[in-house]
C-alpha cells in the first residue's frame, strides 16, 4: 500500500509536457532544422504517391484510373525482368561484398607491419570515393575488346582466350563483370566496420588462446571469426533493407545490347520516362516507384523482425 | 509654416506614388522560362535583359532560368500548376507536340502569317516552319535550324591512300573505308551508338542507314508506319552488320559515348566521322591540330541516290495558353527576335562589351583597331572567345536587314561556315510524331527492344531474320502495330 501511494505521489509530481519541453527548449530549438528538413524532403513528397492511382502527363488534369497502373505494371514483360534483376543483383552483390569484406578484414587483422596494413587499407578504400560514372569509364577501357583493353590482352597472352571478348556487350559476361566491379569498388569500404569490431576484441582472449596452444589459424577460426559473427549479421540485415535502391551502378554500365536483360526497377522507370517518345505517364511510373517502395518496406520489416530475433533489438 | 511644409511633403509623396503606380501600369511584363541556350547570369544575362528592355520600352522582361541539365524536370514541375505558367518558354520537339496537343500553347498561326519576320523578305526557313506545324497549325517559333550532322573525312588519310576525290557514291565510300582499314590497320568509322536515343536517331551513321528510319514516320499519303518494320531498315541493318564484320566500323560503337568517339578521332584511331555541322567543324580541326594531327577535314555531300542529311527539329519558343495578351507578347518578343536589326544582333551576338566590341584593343593576343568588330574572351573560359549568344549565326533563319552590319564574316571561321552551308543546302527536317496514350505507354519498352535488336545484328550476334523474329516473339511487332493504329486514328 505504501509503495502504491508513493508511486501515485511521484506521478502527481510529473510536470505538463509543455513545461517539460520548456525546460529543454534549447535542444528542441536545435532539433527544428532537422524536423523541417525531414518534413520537407522526406514526408511532403509522399503526397505525390496519389498519382500512382491517376493517369497524368503533367499538362491537363490527372485522370483517376484506380488500380489500372498496377494491373498494367504486372502485364509488362520488362517489369518482371526488372523486378527479378533488382532482387538477384542486390542479394548476390550483398553476399559477395560482405563475404569478401570479412575475408579481407581477417587478412588485414593478421598483418604484422602497421605501415603496410595502413597502406593496404587506404588502397582498398579508395575506389569507394570514385563516382560510378568514372568507374564505368575506367572499366570500359580495361574491358575493351580492342588492343588497348588490358583484360583481353592479358587473357590472350596467357592463352585463356583465343580472341578478344566484348565483355560489356555480352549478357552473360556483363553480369559477372557487374559483380566484380561492385566488389572492387565497395568491398574495401565495407571492411571498415569489420576492422572496427576486430580492434575491439580483448587481446587477453588471444593470449589465453596462445597459452592453450592455439596457432594463428586457430586463433582466427576460434576467436576472431566468432567475435565478428554478430557484426556480420548486423551488416547483412542493415543492407538487406536497402536492396531495392539499385540504379546508378547498373545504369552506367548498360548499353543497347544488354539493356533488356539487365534492367532493374529504377532503370526501367528511367527508360519508361525518357524513351517514351512523348511525355511519359507519370501515374504509371509513380505506380512502379510505389510498388518498389512497398517491397522495400516489407523487406525492412522482415529484417527488423530478424534483427530482433538475432540481436535482441530491432533496426528501427 | 510647419503644417504647410508637412502638407506639401504629403502632397509630393502622393504624387510620386501616383507616378510610380502609373509607370507600373504602363510597363508590360513578359515572363520567359529558358534553358541554358540563353547564357546565364555569369555570362551576361543581366546585360542582355537590360539591353532588350532598352530596345523595347514599356516592357519588363523577367527571365526564369533553371539549371540547363534540370530544365525539363523543373519545367514539368512548373507546368503542373497552371498558375505558375510563364508567358513564354523554350520547348524541345517532344514537349512541343505534347503541350500543343493538350492545349497548353497559344496557336500562333495567324500571328506568324501576318508577322514582320515572315513578310520581311529576309526569312529563309519556310520548310522548317512547315515541319513545325501540327494539323496545319503553328504553336512555336524557331529562330534557327535544329542543325544536324555531316560526314567529315580526314584529308591526310585520303592523301595517304592516294584518294584524290571525295567519294560521291556508296560504292566509292565503302572502297575508301576499305582503303583506310588496309592502310592504317584500324577501323575507318566510329560513332556513339549504333542508333541514337532521340530523333533523328540515325544521324551518326547516315551512309549505312540511308533511307531507313527506326521510328514512326508519316508516309506521303498521310498514313503512319513504323520505319523499323520496313524493308529499308532490314537492308540498313545488313549493311551495318557487314561493315562491322569487315572491320570498317568500330564494334565499340555500341559502348562509345560521344566523347569517346571524338577522342578516338582526335587520336587518329579512325578517319571518317559523322558529327555536327557548323561550329563543330572548327572544334574537330583545332582538337586534331592540338593532338599534333593534320586538321584538314573534307565535309561530304550526301552520297548519290541517298537522302539528304537529317536536320533535327529545332527547339522552339512558345507562348502559353494562359498568357494574358499573347498577340502583344508575340509582337514584342517573338517577332523581333529576327528583326534584322538591333534585337537580332542582341540575340545572335549578345550584349556589347560583354560578348563583342568594336573598340580598339587586344583580345587573346589579337589586336583590333577602333571600329573593328571582334568577339571578346569568354568570362568563364579563359583563353576562349565567345562565338554566339542564343542564335547561331550559321543557323539563323533570317539574314540581317539590308544596310545593317552583319559581323558574321569576322566571327565565323571558314571551315565552320563551309560545313554549315553544305549542311543547310543538303538537309531535310526530321518529322514530328504526335503524342498518343499508346505511344507514351508502349514506346519505352519498344525502343529498348529495337535498340537491342539493332545492336545484336550489328555485332553479328544474330542475323537480320533472327532479329525480326525476336521483334515479333517479344511483343515488339504487336506494340508497334498498336502505336501505328493510334497514330492513324488521329488522321
Amino acid at each position: 500500500m505504501t509503495s502504491v501511494a508513493s508511486s501515485r505521489a511521484v506521478r502527481a509530481k510529473k510536470k505538463p509536457l509543455l513545461q517539460r519541453m520548456g525546460k529543454y527548449w534549447g535542444f528542441y530549438l536545435m532539433f527544428i532544422p532537422v524536423l523541417v528538413f525531414v518534413a520537407v524532403f522526406h514526408y511532403a513528397p509522399m503526397f505525390g504517391i496519389r498519382y500512382a492511382f491517376y493517369s497524368w502527363k503533367v499538362i491537363g488534369d490527372p485522370k483517376w484510373v484506380g488500380l489500372a497502373n498496377f494491373e498494367k505494371l504486372f502485364k509488362q514483360s520488362q517489369f518482371s525482368v526488372a523486378f527479378t534483376n533488382t532482387i538477384v543483383f542486390s542479394v548476390v552483390k550483398l553476399l559477395l561484398n560482405t563475404g569478401l569484406a570479412v575475408v579481407i578484414s581477417l587478412f588485414l587483422n593478421e598483418m604484422v607491419s602497421l605501415k603496410f596494413k595502413k597502406l593496404s587499407q587506404t588502397v582498398i578504400y579508395l575506389p569507394h570515393f570514385m563516382s560510378w560514372v568514372v568507374t564505368a569509364s575506367v572499366f570500359s577501357l580495361l574491358l575493351s575488346p580492342s588492343d588497348s583493353g588490358l583484360v583481353n590482352q592479358v587473357l590472350l597472352k596467357l592463352g585463356v582466350i583465343k580472341e578478344s571478348v566484348y565483355y560489356l556487350a555480352d549478357k552473360n559476361h556483363w553480369r559477372t563483370w557487374y559483380y566484380i566491379i561492385n566488389i572492387w569498388r565497395e568491398t574495401g569500404w565495407q571492411t571498415i566496420i569489420f576492422m572496427a569490431t576486430l580492434t575491439g576484441i580483448d587481446p587477453g582472449i588471444y593470449e589465453a588462446a596462445a597459452i592453450d596452444g592455439a596457432g594463428r589459424w586457430k586463433k582466427m577460426w576460434y576467436v576472431t571469426l566468432p567475435a565478428l559473427g554478430n557484426t556480420i549479421i548486423t551488416v547483412l540485415i542493415l543492407n538487406l533493407a536497402k536492396i531495392m535502391n539499385l540504379f546508378e551502378s547498373v545504369f552506367v554500365l548498360q548499353n543497347d545490347s544488354v539493356k533488356r536483360a539487365t534492367n532493374v526497377l529504377q532503370t526501367y522507370v528511367y527508360y519508361q520516362t525518357f524513351n517514351a517518345g512523348a511525355s511519359a505517364d507519370y501515374g504509371y511510373t509513380t505506380a512502379v516507384g510505389l510498388f518498389r517502395s512497398l517491397v522495400g518496406l516489407a523487406l525492412m520489416l522482415i529484417c527488423n523482425f530478424a534483427s530482433k530475433k538475432v540481436r535482441g533489438r530491432g533496426i528501427v | 509654416m510647419k503644417k504647410l511644409v508637412a502638407l506639401m511633403l504629403a502632397f509630393a509623396l502622393c504624387m510620386s506614388m501616383a507616378a510610380i503606380s502609373a509607370s507600373a501600369e504602363e510597363t508590360f511584363k513578359i515572363t520567359i522560362f529558358v534553358d541554358g541556350t540563353i547564357p546565364d547570369q555569369n555570362n551576361g544575362r543581366d546585360q542582355f535583359e537590360a539591353r532588350w528592355e532598352e530596345l523595347h520600352p514599356g516592357f519588363d522582361l523577367e527571365i526564369i532560368q533553371p539549371d540547363h541539365s534540370a530544365y525539363y524536370d523543373v519545367m514539368q514541375q512548373r507546368m503542373s500548376n497552371k498558375a505558375d505558367w510563364p508567358d513564354v518558354l523554350i520547348l524541345s520537339s517532344t514537349y512541343y507536340v505534347d503541350y500543343a496537343s493538350n492545349g497548353a500553347l497559344w496557336d500562333m498561326t495567324e500571328a506568324w502569317e501576318n508577322s514582320q519576320t515572315k513578310n520581311s523578305g529576309r526569312f529563309n526557313g519556310d520548310s522548317v516552319f512547315e515541319g513545325l506545324k501540327l494539323d496545319g497549325r503553328l504553336y512555336g517559333f524557331a529562330p534557327t535550324r535544329g542543325n544536324g550532322c555531316v560526314t567529315y573525312v580526314k584529308k591526310a588519310w585520303m592523301d595517304a591512300c592516294g584518294i584524290t576525290e571525295a567519294p560521291t557514291t556508296y560504292d566509292a565510300y565503302i572502297a575508301m573505308l576499305k582503303a583506310f582499314v588496309e592502310k592504317y590497320g584500324t577501323y575507318a568509322v566510329a560513332a556513339a551508338g549504333f542508333v541514337g536515343n532521340e530523333a533523328p536517331f540515325i544521324n551518326y551513321l547516315p551512309e549505312f542507314y540511308q533511307d531507313a528510319y527506326p521510328f514512326f514516320i508519316q508516309q506521303e499519303d498521310g498514313t503512319w508506319v513504323d520505319g523499323f518494320t520496313l524493308d529499308s531498315m532490314k537492308a540498313a541493318l545488313q549493311r551495318l552488320q557487314d561493315a562491322v564484320k569487315d572491320g570498317l566500323i568500330d564494334k565499340e560503337t555500341l559502348t562509345n559515348k560521344t566523347s569517346d568517339a571524338r577522342n578516338k578521332f582526335y587520336d587518329d584511331k579512325f578517319g571518317v566521322f559523322t558529327y555536327w555541322a557548323g561550329t563543330w567543324a572548327t572544334n574537330l580541326k583545332t582538337n586534331l591540330e592540338a593532338n599534333g594531327r593534320d586538321g584538314e577535314l573534307i565535309a561530304l555531300k550526301p552520297l548519290e541516290g541517298l537522302p539528304k542529311y537529317y536536320d533535327r527539329v529545332p527547339p522552339v519558343w512558345c507562348i502559353t495558353s494562359t498568357c494574358k495578351d499573347p498577340q502583344k507578347v508575340f509582337d514584342a518578343f517573338i517577332d523581333t527576335m529576327l528583326d534584322g536589326g538591333d534585337t537580332q544582333m542582341l540575340f545572335t551576338y549578345g550584349p556589347e562589351n560583354i560578348y563583342w566590341s568594336t573598340a580598339a584593343g587586344t583580345v587573346l593576343d589579337q589586336t583590333y583597331e577602333e571600329g573593328q568588330f571582334h568577339m571578346l574572351e569568354n568570362l568563364e573560359k579563359a583563353g576562349a572567345l565567345y562565338t554566339k549568344y542564343h542564335i547561331d549565326p550559321m543557323l539563323a533563319l533570317a539574314s540581317f536587314a539590308d544596310g545593317y552590319y552583319d559581323p558574321r564574316e569576322e566571327s565565323v571561321r571558314p571551315e565552320a561556315k563551309a560545313a554549315a552551308e553544305l549542311f543547310n543546302e543538303n538537309s531535310r527536317l526530321a518529322g514530328l510524331v504526335p503524342g498518343t496514350p499508346e505511344l507514351s505507354e508502349l514506346n519505352g519498352e519498344l525502343t529498348t527492344l529495337k535498340g537491342e535488336i539493332i545492336a545484336d545484328i550489328a555485332l553479328g550476334n544474330i542475323s537480320v531474320e533472327e532479329g525480326y523474329a525476336r521483334f515479333e516473339s517479344d511483343g515488339g511487332l504487336e506494340n508497334s502495330n498498336i502505336i501505328v493504329e493510334s497514330l492513324n486514328a488521329l488522321n
